[in-house]
C-alpha cells in the first residue's frame, strides 16, 4: 500500500468510526476496512458501557434442540409419571407442533448423576462433559415464545421470530469489529450435513449493511467461498494479474478521484491476502496428533469436531463471533435417526467429546478467559411423548417445548460452576429466574463491553436493537462472575 | 385499460383545491434547508441565529422529537400528552401552549424552569436540557401563533415554478437543468463539462437496460457523433440512442430486476424446507409491463388489486402474485394461522414501503412514536389485506396453471367464471329451499369414535382425548322420517375473538339404516350438498366420497359452519329402527395435527322437497355442466402461480385488533380504511384492496409520485433526492433538494401519465445527468456524495450488472426473454436446507448464459456471487441496496467458476476476431468497460502478458500475429489463450469494468 492509499484509508476509518456513533447509515464502502481495527468503536460512542469481559463468542448451536430432560435437567417426579395421561391442565392454551389430544407422560430416558464440585447434574450420555461442568454455568430456565424450528432460531439469533432481522454476530461485529483484518469478524460453521431450519438468515445482516452478514466457511472445499484460484493460475501469476489490477485502478483513480477505487485497491489486497490467511486458518494439518485426538478430529470430513478445532483456531486469530450449528437434534421418535433411544445417542457421541476439548483447550491456552462459549438449542422438548396423528410412534420422541429449556456458558465472564434458574418438577415450564432469549442477547452484549440499549440501528423508523426493542431485556447479573 | 386513478380521483378534489391554497411553506423551508445543511460542520462551533420567520417542520418539530417524544410521543403518553400531532398541545383540547403567548404556556415554563422537579426535559435524563437556541425558536414560535403544519411529504403535490435563469440558459436541455442550475447557483459551484460521448453512453446503456453497449454500438455511436455537424445534430444522435435504448426489450429486465428486490421476489417459499415455488410468470408480467411502459397507476393496482378489477384478464391475475411473494412455512407442526398473518402484515407493510416509504410497521404494537397514526389504524390496514383466500397451506391454494397462450388463458378465465357461477346458482336454489325448511334437533342416542372420546352434551356431540387422523365418529339416532341432515361445525369457543380455531373437517359422511339385530344394516343414498358457503381449497361435494377433502373449516375455523346433506329419497324409519351416522375424520395438516370436528350439532327435516332438488331438471342440468366445467379445468397444466383472490363476502374473515400486536390476542373488531392522516375528508370509505390501490395512485395521495420519482432518479444518479428511499418520515433523511423533488414528482405523474419512459428519457438527456463524473479534491471535499449534482454519477454496478456484462462482453450473452429460472454455476454444497431435497442443477445448455434476473433465488441460500455485491436475500421487501465494497467481491469475480469461464470465452473471442494480441487485448478492454484503453492501459495489460509468459519468447508471442500463433501446435494457442485470459480477468475486475 503507497502512502497516498494508507492516509486516505486512515481517513476513512475516522470518518466511519464518526458514522457509527451517530448510527446512520451513510459512506459504508469503507466500512469492512473501517471494520478492521476500530476494536474500540463502541466504547467510543458513550461511556454508558459496561467493562468488557469477552473478546469473542463461541456460540455451539445444537440445532433441532435437544432434550433438557435427557441431558441436564433431572426430574425424577416425572420418572414417576411415565406412561400416564398427561393432566389436562398441561394443555389448556397450549399450542404444540405435533402432540394432540392427550399425549403420555416420558420419564428420563438416560441415568443421571451429580458430578463435580459443583454437583451438576448430568446424564450419562455426556461422560467426557462430566469433567468440565465446574467451568460451565447452566442457565436451566430459558424459554422462548416460539415452537416451531425456524422461528425460534430467528428470535434466538436475530433477536426477532420474523425474517428480516440482524443476527447477534452482525451486531457483535458492527459493534466490535475484528481483531484480524485478513479474515471475516463473523464466521459460521455448519456440521451435521443440513442447515439449520432458518438457513442463511440465522446468520443473516438484516437491515445492517450487508458486510456484517456472517461468512459460512465450510471445513470441506475452500474455507471461504470462491478462495482458491481457478485451475491453471499460480498464486505467483494472481500476484502479477492483481498488480496491473491496481495500476489500472490507479489510473481510473488518477481520472475520476473516486475514492471508492481506492477502497477496491485495498479490497483486493485483503482479498489477496485472505486467501493465505484463510487457508492457513483453516488447515488443521498444522495442529498436533494429541490435540487432534482430544477433539476426535476426522480429517477430511465434515464433522462437529472439525468445527470445534476450527473455533479454538479462529478464535486465535481474532475472529470476532464463531457460529458453529450442528444439525439432527430433533427428537421426535418419528425417525430413527433422530428417535431419543436412537439418533439421539449419536448426536450425544459427537458433540460430547469435541464440546469438552474445546473448553480444556481454551482453558489451557488462557483463552477461555475472555472467550465466551454458549451451548444450546432454541427451544426446549415436552415432557410428554410425542403422538403425531394422535397414535404411539414407533420411536421414542418429545415435541418442541417453548417453555423451558437450557443452555450453558462458559468462559468469559461468566460464574464458572454455577446453575441458575429452575423448571418445574417435570420439566415443563421455567418457573424461577427465567431467561428469555432477549435477556441472553443484553447478557451476551454485557460481556461484551456493550450496553445493549446503547448498540442500535435505526430502521423502518426504529431504533432497531438486538435485545427486545418494545420490553427492555434483563441483564442476567447472576450468572456473572 | 384501466385508469382508476383519474376516476377516483374527482372525490379527492375538494380536498386537493383546499390543500392547494395553502401557502406551500415547506419548499421554501427546504431550500433554506439545504443552505443550512452544507453548514453543519460549523454548526457546533457557531450558534445559528434564531430566524425571523420559523417553520414548524424545520425549525421545532426536530426539538420535540430529539427531547420530547421518547416519553410524550405515539408509544408513551406521559401526562396525556403527546408531540406527535397538535391535539393534546395546542388549544382548544391542547392545555400546555398558548399560542401568542410564551410565557403563559406550560411548556415554556417547564423548558426554561431551574426547579429540578419541574424541568423538561427530565435532567436526569437531559442533563443539559435544551440549547438556548432551542429554547429561543420554541418562544419565537409560540409568539408567531405556534402554527403546526403536517409533515412536508403529505403535503399536495403541486409544480414549482422553475425559473429559466440565465445561470443555466447555454448549459440546460431539460427543465431539471435549470433547477439543478439555479442551485449550483446558490451554492457557488459551477458545473462539471460534459462527459466523453462513450462514458455517457456506457452510463445510459447500463442505466437503461442494464447492460453495457456493444463494441458495435459503441464505435457505431461514436463515429455518428464526430461526424455531427452542430450541437443540434449531436442532441439528435443522443436522443436516437436513447429511444433505441427505450425501446430494446432488455429494458424491461433491468427495471423488473429493480422492482424484484421491493417484490421480495424469489423462487423458493422461504423457511426450512424452502421448497419451490412457480412464480416466474410473475417476473415476466414485470419485464413486459415495463417493456410496454405500463403506467405506473395500472402498474400499482394490477399488481395489488387485479383479481378485483371488473373483467380481470388472467395477465391482471399474474400480476396479483406480486403480493404472494410472502413466505409459506411449510415446516411440519407450524400454526397455519400464524403464518397467514405474518404473510398479511407483510403485505401492508410492504405495500406501505414501496409506494409511500412509510414505516407503517411501527404501527402494529402501538401508536406511531412520530407520526401521527394510530395503533387501531394498523389493523383497518390488515382489514383490507385480511380477505384474500390464501392460508398458508404447502399448495400455495390459490394458484392458476399458467399458460402464455392468450386463447388457453381466455378459456381458462371463463371456465373459471362458469364454475363460479354454476356453484352459486346451485347455492342460491339449495338455501331458498334450507331457508324454507322447518328444521328439528335430530335426537342422538349414542355417539362413540374409534380413537378419543365423544361426549353427548344437550343437543351437541363433543370431542375429547385424542383423537387420531382417520378415526371415524359412529353417531346413532332416532327420527320418524327424514329427507335431509344438517351437521353443524361448531368452534370449541362461542366467543369470535378466540377464532380462528385449529381446522375442523367433515371428511366424508355414511348413512344406515339399522333394524333388528337380525337385519343388515341398509346403507342409504345420499345425493345434493348445501354448503353455507364456499370458500378455501375444498369442495363440498367431496363429503359423499371416500377419500377426498371434505367440507368444513381448513385449516382453520373461522366459526360456526353448516351443511345440507340430503338423501335419495325420503327415510321412514320403524319404532325399532334407528338411524346410524359414520362421520369420517381425515384432516390433518402438515404435520400430522388433526382437523377432526371437536363439537357439533345435527338438524334434520322431513321436507321432501330437499331431497327432490336432485330431481329438480335445473339442479341436475346445473350439476352437470359444472362437473363437465370441472373436467375442463382439471386439463389445464402449468405452473401453479400463486395468485391473490379475495373470499367472498358471506366468508370474508372478521379483522380485530391484535393487542400488543401478538395475533392470538384479538380485541375490538375493525373497518378496513387508511390512517386519517392521509384522508382529510372521510366522504370517500376505503373498502378493500382495490379501493386502496386507487387511491395509493390518486391525485389525492401526494406521496406515490415523490416515492417513485425518488426512486427511478436513485437508480440514475446512485442516492436518492431523499437518501432513505423506504422512509420519507420524520425518521428518515429530508430531501436534500426538495422542489426538484417535486418538480421530478409533477413531471413523472401530470407530464408523463406516470409512464417511466419520457420521464427516463427526459432525465438521461439532461445537462446534468450528461456531466462529466470526474472529481477534483476539492469537490470530492465539498460534496462527497454528489448530493448537488455539480458533476456527473459514478457508481458500482449492480449484482446482476457485474454478471450481465461478463456475459456480454464474452459473447456469451444469451439474450431470451423470459421462462423459468435458471442454474448457473455455483459452487458445490452451498444448499442443504434441512429436509429438502432440492439440488442445485448447474445448468451445461445456454441457460447457463442467461441474464442475472433469471438466477434461480432461494431464499434461504440465495446465489452467493449475488449476495456479496448487495443483493438482498429477498425475505422480505428490500427498498435500497445500499453498495459495499468487500474483499469477498474481489474473490467472486477473480475466482468464481462463472468468471474464470467468462474470461477465457472473453480472450478466445477477442483473440479471433482481431489479428494480434495487443489488438485482442484493445477489444477486451472495449468490450467490457466500453472505452478504449489508454496508452497507459494498453501497457499495463501487455506487461501482465508477458510477464505471464516468462518461458515463452514473450517478445515473439506477444508481438506475433494471429497468423503466426495458428501456425503453432493447438496446444501453443491453448496456452497463450489461457495466459490472455488471465488478462480478460484483470479488466473484468478493473474499476472501469464494475463502474458506470
Amino acid at each position: 500500500m503507497n502512502l497516498e492509499t494508507e492516509w486516505y484509508l486512515r481517513s476513512l476509518q475516522a470518518k466511519t468510526r464518526r458514522h457509527f456513533l451517530r448510527g446512520c447509515s451513510m459512506g459504508l464502502a469503507g466500512m469492512w476496512l473501517g471494520l478492521q481495527t476500530q476494536a474500540d468503536r463502541v466504547m467510543a460512542i458513550d461511556g454508558a458501557h459496561p467493562p468488557a469481559r469477552a473478546k469473542r463468542v463461541i456460540f455451539l448451536h445444537m440445532a433441532g434442540s435437544p432434550s433438557q430432560l435427557e441431558l441436564f435437567d433431572y426430574k425424577p417426579a416425572l420418572q414417576q409419571l411415565d406412561g400416564q395421561d398427561c393432566p389436562q391442565s398441561f394443555l389448556e392454551g397450549k399450542r404444540f407442533a405435533f402432540i394432540q389430544g392427550v399425549p403420555k407422560m416420558l420419564g428420563p430416558q438416560y441415568a443421571f448423576e451429580q458430578v463435580g464440585e459443583s454437583a451438576a447434574w448430568v446424564s450419562d450420555r455426556l461422560p467426557n462433559f462430566k469433567q468440565v461442568v465446574d467451568r460451565v454455568c447452566f442457565i436451566k430456565s430459558m424459554y422462548t415464545t416460539q415452537f416451531n424450528h425456524a422461528p425460534a432460531q430467528l428470535l434466538l439469533h436475530t433477536g426477532n421470530q420474523n425474517l428480516g432481522a440482524a443476527s447477534m454476530g452482525s451486531w457483535i461485529t458492527y459493534g466490535l469489529g475484528t481483531e484480524n483484518e485478513n479474515l471475516p469478524g463473523f464466521i459460521v460453521l455448519v456440521s451435521g450435513g443440513r442447515m439449520p431450519s432458518a438457513g442463511k438468515s440465522a446468520w443473516g445482516a438484516g437491515y445492517l449493511p450487508s458486510v456484517f452478514q456472517g461468512v459460512q466457511c465450510r471445513s470441506q472445499g475452500d474455507p471461504v467461498l470462491f478462495l482458491s484460484n481457478p485451475d491453471g493460475s499460480s498464486r505467483a501469476d494472481r500476484r502479477k494479474t492483481l498488480d496491473a489490477i491496481e495500476r489500472l485502478n490507479h489510473r481510473a483513480y488518477q481520472e475520476y478521484g473516486d475514492p471508492e477505487t481506492l477502497t477496491r485497491i485495498a479490497q483486493y489486497e485483503l482479498a489477496f491476502r485472505m486467501q493465505t490467511s484463510a487457508m492457513e486458518a483453516f488447515d488443521l494439518s498444522q495442529e498436533s496428533e494429541s490435540v487432534h485426538r482430544a477433539y476426535g478430529v476426522e480429517a477430511g470430513k465434515e464433522s462437529f469436531a472439525n468445527n470445534c478445532l476450527l473455533a479454538r483456531r479462529l478464535a486465535e486469530r481474532g475472529v470476532r463471533f464463531i457460529q458453529l450449528f450442528h444439525w439432527g437434534w430433533d427428537s421426535h421418535g418419528a425417525a430413527e435417526s433422530e428417535a431419543l433411544n436412537k439418533g439421539f445417542k449419536d448426536r450425544c457421541r459427537e458433540c460430547d467429546q469435541p464440546m469438552t476439548a474445546l473448553l480444556q483447550d481454551l482453558q489451557q491456552r488462557g483463552m477461555l478467559e475472555d472467550t465466551l462459549v454458549v451451548w444450546g438449542g432454541e427451544f426446549g422438548r415436552t415432557p410428554m411423548r410425542e403422538n403425531r396423528n394422535g397414535t404411539e410412534m414407533k420411536f421414542v420422541g418429545r415435541d418442541h417445548n417453548p417453555g423451558a429449556f437450557t443452555m450453558w456458558l462458559a468462559g468469559g465472564g461468566v460464574r464458572p460452576g454455577f446453575s441458575f434458574g429452575e423448571t418445574d418438577e417435570l420439566g415443563y415450564e421455567s418457573i424461577s429466574n427465567r431467561v428469555s432469549p432477549h435477556d441472553l442477547h443484553a447478557t451476551l452484549l454485557h460481556l461484551l463491553g456493550i450496553n445493549h440499549l446503547k448498540l442500535t440501528y435505526n430502521f423502518q423508523g426504529a431504533n432497531q436493537r438486538l435485545s427486545n426493542l418494545t420490553k427492555t431485556s434483563r441483564v442476567v447479573e447472576e450468572i456473572i462472575a | 385499460m384501466i385508469l382508476p386513478s383519474r376516476r377516483s380521483a374527482v372525490r379527492y378534489q375538494a380536498v386537493f383545491l383546499r390543500r392547494k391554497l395553502r401557502k406551500p411553506l415547506w419548499i421554501s423551508f427546504f431550500v433554506c434547508f439545504v443552505v443550512c445543511a452544507t453548514s453543519l460542520a460549523q454548526e457546533e462551533s457557531a450558534e445559528l441565529a434564531i430566524p425571523e420567520t420559523l417553520d414548524f417542520a424545520r425549525d421545532i418539530q426536530p426539538i420535540f422529537s430529539a427531547a420530547c417524544t421518547s416519553c410524550h410521543g405515539g408509544v408513551k403518553q406521559a401526562a396525556d400528552l403527546s408531540f406527535v400531532n397538535p391535539k393534546s398541545v395546542l388549544p382548544p383540547q391542547g392545555w400546555v401552549i398558548e399560542p401568542g403567548r410564551p410565557d403563559e404556556s406550560e411548556l415554556f415554563h417547564r423548558i426554561v424552569s431551574d426547579d429540578p422537579e419541574l424541568r423538561m426535559p427530565p435532567p436526569e435524563e437531559h442533563p443539559q436540557g435544551l440549547s438556548a437556541r432551542d429554547i429561543g425558536l420554541i418562544r419565537r414560535w409560540i409568539e408567531q401563533g405556534a402554527i403546526w403544519t403536517d409533515h412536508w411529504s403529505r403535503a399536495a403535490l403541486q409544480a414549482p415554478a422553475v425559473e429559466d435563469s440565465t445561470a443555466s440558459t447555454d448549459w440546460a436541455k431539460q427543465t431539471v437543468d435549470h433547477i439543478v442550475a439555479a442551485e449550483h447557483q446558490r451554492q457557488g459551484l459551477a458545473h462539471a463539462r460534459e462527459a466523453n460521448p462513450e462514458e455517457w453512453l456506457r452510463r445510459v446503456s447500463l442505466d437503461l437496460i442494464g447492460l453495457p453497449p456493444t463494441a458495435d454500438e459503441h464505435l457505431d455511436f461514436l463515429r455518428q457523433v464526430r461526424e455531427a455537424e452542430d450541437e443540434t445534430a449531436r442532441d439528435a444522435i443522443y436522443e436516437k440512442q436513447v429511444d433505441r435504448l427505450l425501446a430494446s426489450a432488455h429494458f424491461g429486465e433491468r427495471w423488473a430486476s429493480m422492482w424484484m428486490d421491493l417484490a421480495r421476489y424469489a423462487d423458493s417459499k422461504g423457511f426450512e424446507k424452502d421448497p419451490h415455488r412457480d412464480i416466474w410468470p410473475y417476473r415476466d408480467w414485470l419485464i413486459r409491463a415495463f417493456n410496454a411502459d405500463m403506467p405506473y397507476d395500472e402498474f400499482t393496482v394490477r399488481q395489488l388489486a387485479g383479481d378485483l378489477l371488473p373483467d380481470a384478464t388472467f395477465e391482471d391475475l399474474i400480476a396479483t402474485a406480486f403480493h404472494r411473494n410472502t413466505q409459506t412455512n411449510t415446516e411440519g407442526g407450524t400454526d397455519d394461522e400464524e403464518f397467514r398473518t405474518a404473510a398479511v402484515i407483510d403485505r401492508l407493510n410492504t405495500t406501505w414501503t414501496v409506494w409511500q416509504a412509510t414505516t407503517f410497521g411501527c404501527v402494529q404494537c402501538h401508536a406511531h412514536p412520530y407520526e401521527p397514526f394510530a395503533n387501531h389504524e394498523y389493523y383497518a390496514g390488515l382489514a383490507l389485506f385480511n380477505s384474500t383466500e390464501d392460508c398458508d397451506l404447502d399448495s400455495e391454494f390459490p394458484t392458476i396453471p399458467y399458460t402464455a397462450d392468450p386463447a388457453k388463458q381466455q378459456e381458462w378465465l371463463q371456465l373459471t367464471e362458469k364454475e363460479r357461477q354454476i356453484t352459486r346458482a346451485i347455492d342460491a336454489i339449495g338455501h331458498q329451499r334450507v331457508q324454507k325448511t322447518v328444521w328439528n334437533p335430530l335426537p342422538v342416542l349414542s355417539a362413540s369414535s374409534t380413537s378419543g372420546m365423544l361426549n353427548l352434551v344437550g343437543s351437541e356431540v363433543r370431542s375429547s382425548g385424542t383423537v387420531a387422523v382417520g378415526s371415524t365418529y359412529t353417531l346413532t339416532a332416532r327420527a320418524e322420517s327424514l329427507s335431509a341432515l344438517r351437521i353443524h361445525i361448531l368452534p370449541v369457543s362461542d366467543a369470535p375473538e378466540d377464532w380462528p380455531e385449529q381446522g375442523s373437517v367433515l371428511s366424508h359422511i355414511q348413512l344406515s339404516k339399522h333394524g333388528p339385530e337380525s337385519e343388515q344394516p341398509q346403507p342409504i343414498n345420499l345425493t345434493t350438498v348445501i354448503p353455507d358457503f364456499r370458500a378455501g381449497s375444498y369442495e363440498p361435494e367431496q363429503v359423499l366420497q371416500p377419500n377426498k377433502d371434505g367440507f368444513g373449516g381448513y385449516p382453520k375455523l373461522f366459526g360456526p359452519r353448516w351443511v345440507v346433506i340430503c338423501l335419495e329419497t325420503p327415510l321412514k324409519l320403524d319404532s325399532d329402527e334407528s338411524l346410524q351416522i359414520e362421520l369420517i375424520q381425515k384432516s390433518s395438516v402438515t404435520g400430522g395435527l388433526s382437523n377432526h370436528i371437536r363439537r357439533l350439532r345435527i338438524d334434520y327435516s322431513a321436507d321432501q322437497k330437499l331431497s327432490a332438488l336432485a330431481n329438480n331438471s335445473e339442479v341436475r342440468e346445473l350439476r352437470d355442466e359444472l362437473d363437465a366445467t370441472r373436467e375442463k379445468l382439471s386439463e389445464f397444466r402449468g405452473p401453479e402461480v400463486p395468485i391473490m383472490q379475495e373470499r367472498s363476502q358471506s366468508s370474508s374473515r372478521t379483522t380485530r385488533e391484535f393487542l400488543r400486536g401478538n395475533f392470538l390476542e384479538k380485541g375490538a373488531i375493525v373497518r378496513p380504511g387508511i390512517p386519517q392522516a392521509f384522508q382529510a375528508v372521510q366522504d370517500s370509505r376505503i373498502e378493500n384492496r382495490l379501493d386502496f390501490a386507487r387511491w395509493l395512485v390518486s391525485d389525492a395521495n401526494p406521496l406515490s409520485a415523490r416515492v417513485w420519482a425518488n426512486r427511478l432518479w436513485s437508480e440514475l444518479f446512485g442516492i436518492g433526492l431523499v437518501e432513505t428511499l423506504e422512509d420519507f418520515g420524520p425518521s428518515g433523511t429530508p430531501p436534500v433538494h426538495p422542489e426538484l423533488l417535486e418538480y421530478l414528482a409533477n413531471f413523472l405523474r401530470e407530464d408523463c401519465g406516470w409512464r417511466i419512459k419520457p420521464f427516463l428519457r427526459s432525465m438521461v438527456l439532461s445537462a446534468t445527468y450528461r456531466q462529466d463524473s470526474k472529481a477534483s479534491p476539492q469537490a470530492m471535499e465539498r460534496d462527497p456524495k454528489n448530493r448537488f449534482l455539480a458533476r456527473g454519477p459514478r457508481t458500482r454496478l449492480t449484482a446482476e450488472m457485474i454478471r450481465d456484462q461478463a456475459l456480454l462482453a464474452s459473447g456469451k450473452l444469451n439474450r431470451s426473454i423470459g421462462g423459468p429460472s435458471v442454474m448457473p454455476p455455483q459452487p458445490e454444497g452451498v444448499w442443504q436446507q434441512a429436509y429438502s431435497s432440492a439440488q442445485w442443477q448447474t445448468a451445461i445448455d445456454q441457460d447457463r448464459y442467461r441474464r442475472g434476473l433469471y438466477t434461480y433465488w432461494r431464499r434461504t441460500s440465495p446465489y452467493p456471487g449475488f449476495l456479496m455485491f448487495d443483493a438482498p436475500v429477498r425475505d422480505v421487501c428490500s427498498a435500497r441496496r445500499i453498495p459495499t465494497n468487500t474483499p469477498l467481491q474481489a474473490l467472486v469475480t477473480l475466482n468464481s467458476e462463472v468468471y474464470a469461464e467468462l474470461a477465457k470465452a472473453l480472450a478466445q473471442r477477442c483473440y479471433s476476431e482481431t489479428e494480434s494480441l495487443p489488438d485482442a487485448v484493445d477489444g477486451m478492454f472495449l468490450s467490457v468497460t466500453s472505452r478504449p484503453a489508454s496508452d497507459q492501459d494498453k501497457q499495463v495489460l501487455m506487461e501482465l502478458l508477458q510477464s505471464l509468459m516468462p518461458g515463452d519468447n514473450a517478445s515473439v508471442s506477444v508481438e506475433s500475429d494471429h497468423e503466426n500463433a495458428d501456425s503453432g501446435d493447438v496446444q501453443a494457442t491453448q496456452h497463450v489463450l489461457d495466459k490472455l485470459s488471465q488478462v480478460a480477468l484483470a479488466i473484468l475486475n478493473s474499476d472501469w469494468a464494475l463502474t458506470k
